[in-house]
């Protein structure tokens, strides 16, 4: 206790609501249709010191034991995980008991990946999250999924892949103490073990690839993809609607292709391509082909798409997010287009 | 046995990215005002009203129906809300169809209203994260919140689910054609949220991943807005049909089912939608429907994702499942086909205004029998994590 009342008053504790996500006490006007409409910044928050009542075991097995509790029905031999009920919906509400299940298991379903999460994942996707059965159980947990070869693609997690139960280093008591990863990624070693901690996996570390020499054409289409994108770039910066995807955001972005370099600027609403090279950017894109980048910007494939199926690579998996923009931006410019050319008709 | 019960009137206000001009006050005025018009009474001649809010913090505020009491001009008449999650709109209207047939009134407004993009993240300057974590408030709050529970990536677990199945259905070239045709069909609907936004199959194909499987043009889009039904016991329903020239549809079947929204054995039954067979089901028995396919003419379906109204569809009886794509294959939903499906363009491209989602639905399938002489119509609504919850309603022409 006296360490964690010496860490608040340094300001070091973790805090429910990190600062990032809270916006200064203010008020702006914007106009529409000639009137002036007041926007509030504003939040609708309540803090809990929250009961985790039967479930207590469950999650303390997590934190205390590296340990995966589910509830057996005597009558029908059910074994729930997680331990969601005391006594059997199913057999007259008999009570039920915690019994350990095991740390291996297998996917229900093919799980989904989150590529543009909420506001409080955006920092922790693409992830999975999927329902495993763990050998000694009935009825599925929802985990998290990762893999440890770099961002999670389809294929990698199928119906039936069999995953492994991973515990955070740092627990606390909750059901993101723990994630699955795919039991092909780990040793025999590793698999056999239960209580497995993340610092124990094999992170694949991001490495920027590496670009032949470029041929003459190479450079040429480099040359033409550039004063294209610059065209695009303008006509974004003029456009009301694509603006608002990029309003509020900045970023300098190193651009490395295999024939030149440049900088993407993104500035509060405006968009611009500026062959240099930067030195501090605030991160790296790279793709061998600019058309990828080109596409991108043109509306005639996402950016999302491409960095998922490595035809773009990115230096820091946060800025999916300023990926997600620039496909916005793209987006948002295409349907100006089409919007007035569908009232003029 | 229970009373017959008519749609009188309706409305919707315009579905919106933003309405930074209106708060939900004026929004639930705004659609109420135009269904009572449409109906030719006052504020007088209802005897109750059922809200139809889905979610809190969209609004900021609990129980956000009761200011709406006074400024609908209902004072000391029973209102009610009903809250349940993207199916609201649906169940709001179930239970007003309740309340008439079961004789306790015999004029009810239901009035869906949602004021969903006020919520804004600072950290990426956009409205639509927070948007989507606002709606992670609903997920389990002990087991999913935590790991990143969206309505997207649960009912893609469905989804995915259902391909696991029938490995060959639901291909990127059919989804992409449907909601081509829904971006189509909602260039007639002027209060589309994305009217002027009709998209190519390509586009669709080519638009970026949200949550795998499902791709931006394959989701359903977040919108502001209301929209309102009046509801009438049948005496009353034809003296006001009389008034207006406006003739009654009534509401012959209504069926709803929530499943169990865990997976394993003996939980929920994974890789179906089952709650939307036996909504359809119920609804089916109470209006005396046996093929729907053949005695049915528009269909308002709830699409969430394209992927789901493929399913949704299948769960009904339209196609069976695993050949939900002969809907775009055999032409069944295409121009020409047996079958109308979203003329209003659907949540994808009218909108999701969520608690007045199902409502807008219901006004649209309406005018559609009223315009164009159908018979026989359907509203869906579909809503809580893993499409757990299902309703239908079977509207129907004299």
């Amino acid at each position: 206790m006296r360490a964690r009342s010496a860490r608040r008053k340094e300001g070091k504790a973790e805090k429910v609501i990190p600062l990032r996500f809270i916006p200064d006490r203010e008020a702006k006007v914007r106009g529409v249709d000639g009137t002036r409409c007041l926007l509030m910044n504003d939040a609708f928050y309540t803090f809990f010191e929250r009961s985790m009542g039967e479930f207590s075991p469950f999650f303390l097995a997590i934190r205390d034991e590296k340990k995966i509790l589910g509830c057996r029905c005597p009558r029908c031999g059910l074994v729930r995980v997680p331990p969601f009920v005391t006594h059997c919906p199913d057999c007259d509400y008999a009570p039920t008991e915690l019994t350990e299940v095991g740390q291996v298991g297998r996917l229900i379903s093919t799980p989904p990946i989150t590529y543009f999460a909420t506001s409080l994942f955006l920092d922790r996707a693409p992830f999975g999250r999927g329902r495993v059965v763990l050998e000694g159980a009935d009825t599925a947990l929802s985990v998290m999924l990762y893999t440890t070869t770099g961002i999670l693609t389809p294929g990698i997690l199928q119906k039936g892949t069999e995953v492994k139960v991973v515990f955070r280093d740092r627990r606390l008591g909750e059901i993101a103490d723990i994630f699955c990863v795919p039991t092909a990624e780990l040793t025999p070693g590793q698999i056999a073990t239960p209580g497995l901690e993340e610092s124990e996996l094999p992170w694949a570390r991001a490495r920027a690839p590496k670009f032949d020499r470029p041929s003459r054409d190479e450079v040429r289409a480099y040359r033409e993809c550039l004063r294209e994108m610059r065209a695009l770039a303008r006509a974004m910066s003029r456009s009301r609607r694509a603006r608002s995807a990029i309003l509020g955001w900045k970023r300098n972005i190193a651009v490395r292709t295999k024939a030149g370099e440049f900088a993407m600027v993104i500035d509060d609403g405006d968009l611009r391509i500026v062959e240099k090279k930067l030195r501090a950017p605030d991160f790296i894109m790279a793709c061998e082909d600019p058309r990828a980048l080109l596409d991108g910007l043109a509306y005639r494939g996402a950016f999302t798409d491409a960095v998922i199926l490595k035809k773009i690579w990115i230096d820091k998996n946060e800025e999916f997010n300023t990926i997600f923009k620039l496909d916005r931006l793209a987006r948002f410019l295409a349907r100006e287009k089409k919007e007035r050319a569908a009232r003029q008709t | 046995m229970a009373r017959r019960v008519g749609i009188v009137g309706a409305a919707v206000t315009p579905f919106r990215a933003k309405w930074y001009e209106k708060t939900y006050y004026e929004l639930a005025q705004m659609a109420t005002r135009e269904a009572l018009r449409d109906a030719g009474i006052s504020p007088r001649e209802v005897d109750a009203v059922v809200y139809g809010i889905y979610n809190d913090i969209f609004q900021r505020a609990c129980i956000p129906e009761h200011p709406l009491q006074g400024v609908l001009g209902l004072p000391n008449k029973p209102g009610v809300r009903v809250s349940n999650g993207g199916a609201t709109g649906a169940y709001a209207m179930s239970v007003a169809h309740a309340y008439v047939a079961a004789e306790r009134y015999d004029v009810v407004l239901v009035l869906g209203v949602e004021k969903a993009t006020d919520c804004f993240d600072f950290t990426s300057m956009s409205s639509t994260p927070e948007v989507i974590k606002t709606i992670g408030w609903s997920g389990d709050s002990f087991f999913e919140q935590k790991i990143g529970w969206t309505a997207s990536d649960s009912y893609a677990e469905v989804v995915l689910a259902y391909m696991d199945e029938h490995p060959g259905d639901l291909k990127p070239e059919v989804t992409a054609r449907i909601s081509s045709l829904l971006s189509r069909q909602a260039r007639d609907n002027p209060y589309a949220q994305r009217q002027l936004d009709q998209v190519t199959p390509e586009e669709v194909m080519n638009s970026r991943y949200i949550v795998y499987p499902f791709k931006e043009l394959e989701i359903c889009v977040y919108s502001e807005g209301a929209a309102a039904v009046v509801l009438a016991s049948e005496e009353r329903a034809r003296a006001m049909a009389r008034n207006t020239g406006t003739p009654v549809v009534w509401i012959t079947g209504v069926g709803e089912a929530n499943e169990h929204s865990f997976a394993g054995r003996n939980q929920n039954r994974w890789g179906r939608i089952y709650s939307h067979h036996v909504a359809a089901q119920r609804a089916y028995r109470m209006a005396d429907v046996t093929d729907p396919l053949k005695e049915i003419d528009v269909v308002e379906l709830h699409d969430a994702f394209v992927q789901q109204l493929e399913i949704s569809m299948a769960e009904m009886g339209f196609v069976p499942p695993g050949r939900a794509d002969a809907l775009v294959e055999d032409g069944i939903m295409m121009p020409g086909g047996e079958l109308a499906v979203n003329p209003s363009g659907g949540l994808l491209y009218c909108g999701h205004a969520v608690g007045a989602s199902n409502i807008m639905s219901a006004w649209s399938c309406r005018n559609e029998m009223i315009r164009k002489g159908y018979r026989r119509g359907l509203v869906h609504g579909t809503g809580s994590t893993i499409a757990q919850y299902g309703v239908v309603l079977l509207l129907e022409r004299e």
